[in-house]
């Protein structure tokens, strides 16, 4: 029997089926099943190896820690009265003492368990990876156009003239989704790219803008002065459905094109050119992703972006909108579940009396209305010794969050840490107590797409040794704290369906996505999705945007250098990048031979000028170093970067190097763009510094 | 006879064709070659008039019934004649006998597409008739130059 699964890497959401053989399990493409975002079941290689997360170094015991990363294993019973006890000791003096990660990487139900376990035990402290990636997108587009999701599909991608892909290596990060633009050149349309790097994504451009890394309001403000300029902009959707034209109008007023070459870099006739090229199409799509987002204006960066769509009227009609390009299979979901710390599920306010009174009836206990820690802000209130207890369920902070180091220090600071996953990781060898979860082909529930798409995906595989679902280990925690309550008021669950349940009862958006319904389509229905005979909501926006007054709320904002520019000690500017064949911190990609053999290890891509400039040479080695850390890697000599700037994919652990300063609204850290030096070093030399950072924990 | 049609214009290097093809076959039989700008993915051909059959002196490689040039393993002696005359050098020597893109024959039994182009995420690999895929992009072009005067044209 042929089980049809959803993939658990990009945030595209692929269908494709696992079938169990006499000789193990084997994988089949899901080319039968109509309107799934994978049209044809087509995988990009991620996909196509998602086997190997069989590998034979899965957790498959609770474990106990005697020392640091010395484990004993103990028994399922041991082990969640163990976190039990100590999550309510740690309550009983301060809720505020916890502190729980949750995961894109999972389902929406044990998502929503997690919050609610949070919530019920009296604190707000709860985050997961989004922070890192998409926090200012979902702040940023918030404040524009009142939600923070995409607004559109992937069809819409498809029935675009005009494609503007902005800080997203598109075709590298999310192939599958890349080929609906692909499609869409077909047709005749045409492809804007903005991106520090010539990427692969760039190789499709008809328009490539290439700007220095941090400067993205400035060419967005330089767009908009062209636009308004040449009066390209929608006058009629600006009247009617906009409001702050005239000081955005006035701000942008400065940002010539002469102006804005200077700060980016990128020519003023290009500037023009792609100016015009957007504001004419019939049709038009920005997507974009972390090149945009991390950074410490990333908040305005979105911002900026979005006021860009809005007068263009670029919103709300088939073949336009604006997609930003979540990065884990189910990032949008742990979002809408409230696995964040100022809103509850459907993104209602905790500082919100009616909202909060609603979920203290619903969930029968006293809820905090103050907006928790974020994780960053996590790091720092453990560094301080403010955080007691961390419960993170499926991330690697050790490796994902900006100047890794640091937080590595903060882990050891806590008096325990649980960490639930189905890998030793860099993280799980700090922990008081590991917990063996199953992997997303072992297990079921719903998922969310980055097109706001909920699918369902089936169990395929039996779980190694006694791992088991994230729903099951939350809910017994919950249940051993004492939370035994009835209905929605307790942690009984006999399934993932019990909990998808509850959240179709106090999720607004969710509400008509019920089990039945997921089970019976496949391709999934899109949230809003109000009653169980609504058919979803693909395109948002179409009447009034979801700001109080139902106006998009255009933004006058200032370019600001990053937080960190070059300097005579650090002369360049570093970036981080990806690989196609990996995902994040190599937890489950970096097990695949498959993609191992074939994306082997990091390169730093350098201008051949700043190569020759700093002594190093096409695949020797260099030592990067920044305010933070030191890292080494292979060069790869290549005009893809501009002179000043190189690139580094981040999954081996390029963090250490990278800057935590903050966007202070979103609270996402400036990744993208920090201060370097480089030069050159001895292969022996490199290997024997990135071996003292593994032993240090923070590399992969 | 359909064959793999490859359009480097669309190719991302992004190698889930090799991933695929590697799983089923215990190697990839495809590689891709990645440049600066551009990524050119290269399989076997199975040519029209094979070289590597024509040149073959145990007659080890053959045609089957879809046409697509297979290797006997048991009649091939390992003498490296294939690799010589194939334009593309894509015969490989694995151990003793020489190896090769097999166009998937279990899948082509059971009527599917070959690993490899069912999953190619951005369509740069078709499995198609040679003349069909000519006509189609000879009636999209036509249609091109077609909308371009309708665009123009008042009221339709
Ligand atoms: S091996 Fe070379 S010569 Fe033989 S059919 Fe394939 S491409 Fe043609
Ligand atoms: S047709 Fe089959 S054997 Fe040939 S390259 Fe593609 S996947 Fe490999
Ligand atoms: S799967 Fe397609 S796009 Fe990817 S490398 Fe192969 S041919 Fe190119």
């Amino acid at each position: 029997m042929k089980v049809p699964v959803v993939c658990p890497y990009c945030g595209v959401g692929c269908r494709l089926y696992i079938e169990q053989t006499p000789s193990g399990y084997r994988l089949d493409y899901a080319d039968d099943v109509p309107g799934i975002p994978n049209e044809n079941g087509s995988l990009c290689p991620k996909g196509n190896a998602v086997l190997d997360l069989l590998s034979k170094d899965r957790l498959r015991k609770p474990l106990k820690a005697k020392e640091e990363g010395k484990f004993v294993e103990v028994s399922w019973g041991e082990a969640i009265k163990e976190v039990a006890e100590r999550l309510r000791e740690i309550a009983r003096d301060d809720p505020n003492g916890l502190m729980f990660f949750g995961s894109a990487k999972t389902y929406n139900e044990p998502n929503y368990l997690v919050q609610k376990l949070a919530r019920m035990l009296g604190t707000n402290n709860i985050d997961h990876c989004a922070r890192l990636c998409h926090s200012s997108t979902v702040a940023g587009l918030k404040a524009v156009f009142g939600a923070g999701a995409m607004t559109n599909t992937y069809r819409d991608i498809e029935r675009a003239d005009v494609i503007m892909i902005w800080g997203h290596n598109y075709a590298e990060t999310h192939p599958v989704g890349f080929r609906y633009v692909i499609k869409a050149k077909e047709r005749g349309a045409r492809v804007i790219v903005v991106d520090p790097r010539y990427t692969r994504t760039a190789w499709f451009s008809d328009i490539f803008l290439q700007l220095y890394p941090g400067t993205d309001i400035a060419l967005a403000n330089g767009l908009m002065h062209v636009i308004i300029k040449h009066g390209l902009h929608d006058k009629e959707f600006v009247e009617r459905r906009t409001v702050g034209f005239q000081e955005l109008k006035k701000t942008v007023e400065k940002y010539t094109p002469e102006r804005v070459e200077e700060i980016t870099g990128v020519p003023a006739e290009l500037i023009e050119e792609a100016a015009v090229t957007f504001a004419k199409a019939e049709n038009a799509v920005v997507t974009w992703a972390m090149g945009l987002t991390q950074s410490v204006h990333g908040y305005d960066n979105v911002r900026a972006v979005a006021t860009l769509i809005a007068i263009t009227g670029h919103i709300g009609k088939p073949g336009n909108g604006a997609s930003p390009m979540r990065g884990q299979n189910n990032v949008q979901g742990a979002c809408d579940l409230g696995v964040l710390p100022n809103v509850f599920p459907g993104y209602q306010a905790v500082t919100d009396e009616e909202k909060r009174m609603f979920f203290e009836e619903f969930w029968g206990t006293e809820l905090s209305g103050e907006v928790g820690l974020t994780t960053v802000e996590a790091t720092h209130e453990a560094l301080k010794g403010r955080l007691k207890a961390y419960y993170i369920v499926g991330e690697n902070p050790v490796i994902s969050e900006a100047n890794s180091k640091n937080a590595v220090k903060a882990l050891r600071r806590l008096e325990f840490l649980v960490v639930q996953d189905i890998f030793p990781t860099e993280t799980t060898r700090l922990a008081d107590i590991v917990l063996p979860a199953t992997s997303m082909l072992e297990n079921e529930g719903s998922l969310t797409n980055t097109e706001r798409r909920v699918q369902w995906s089936f169990k395929a595989i039996e779980p190694p040794g006694e791992a088991r679902p994230d729903w099951w280990i939350v809910s017994e925690v919950g249940k051993a704290l004492g939370f035994t309550g009835s209905g929605p008021k307790g942690f009984n669950y006999r399934s993932a369906e019990d909990v998808l349940r509850e959240i179709n009862a106090c999720t607004p958006q969710y509400r008509g996505i019920t089990p039945e319904r997921l089970k019976a389509n496949l391709a999934g229905i899109h949230w809003p999705c109000p009653s169980e005979d609504h058919p979803g909501t693909p395109l948002l926006y179409t009447e009034r945007f979801l700001t109080p007054d139902g106006k998009a709320h255009l933004a006058a904002v200032e370019h600001r250098p990053p937080a960190e520019t070059p300097d005579d000690e650090y002369p360049l500017i570093l970036t981080t990048t990806r690989y196609v064949g990996h995902f994040h911190t190599l937890t489950m990609t970096g097990r695949s031979e498959l993609l191992r053999k074939r994306w082997r290890e990091p390169f730093l891509e350098v201008h051949p000028g700043d190569a020759r400039r700093f002594g190093l040479e096409d695949n020797g080695w260099a030592l990067i170093e920044t305010r933070r850390g030191r890292y080494a890697a292979r060069v790869k000599v290549t005009k893809a970067v501009k002179p000043g700037v190189v690139a580094i994919p981040w999954h081996w652990g390029a963090n250490v190097l990278t800057n935590d300063v903050l966007d202070p609204v979103s609270k996402i850290p400036d990744t993208k763009a920090c201060a370097c030096r480089v030069k050159p070093v001895g292969e022996v030399e490199a290997r024997r510094i990135l071996e003292e950072l593994r032993a240090e924990g923070v590399v992969a | 006879m359909s064959g793999i049609l490859i359009d480097p214009g669309k190719c991302i290097a992004c190698r889930a064709c090799e991933v695929a093809c590697e799983r089923e076959h215990g190697r990839s039989f495809i590689t891709v070659f990645e440049f600066e700008s551009s990524a050119v993915p290269l399989n076997c051909r199975h040519c029209e008039k094979a070289p590597c059959i024509e040149a073959c002196p145990t007659g080890a490689l053959f045609r089957d019934k879809d046409g697509a040039v297979m290797v006997d393993v048991k009649k091939c002696i390992g003498c490296e004649v294939c690799l010589l005359a194939c334009p593309f050098g894509i015969p490989e020597i694995a151990g003793k006998v020489m190896v090769k893109c097999d166009l998937c024959p279990e899948r082509r039994a059971e009527g599917k597409l070959p690993l490899c182009v069912q999953t190619c995420p951005t369509g740069a690999l078709s499995y198609v008739e040679p003349n069909d895929f000519s006509a189609g992009r000879r009636k999209a072009y036509a249609e091109r130059l077609a909308l371009r005067r309708s665009e123009n044209a008042p009221g339709l």
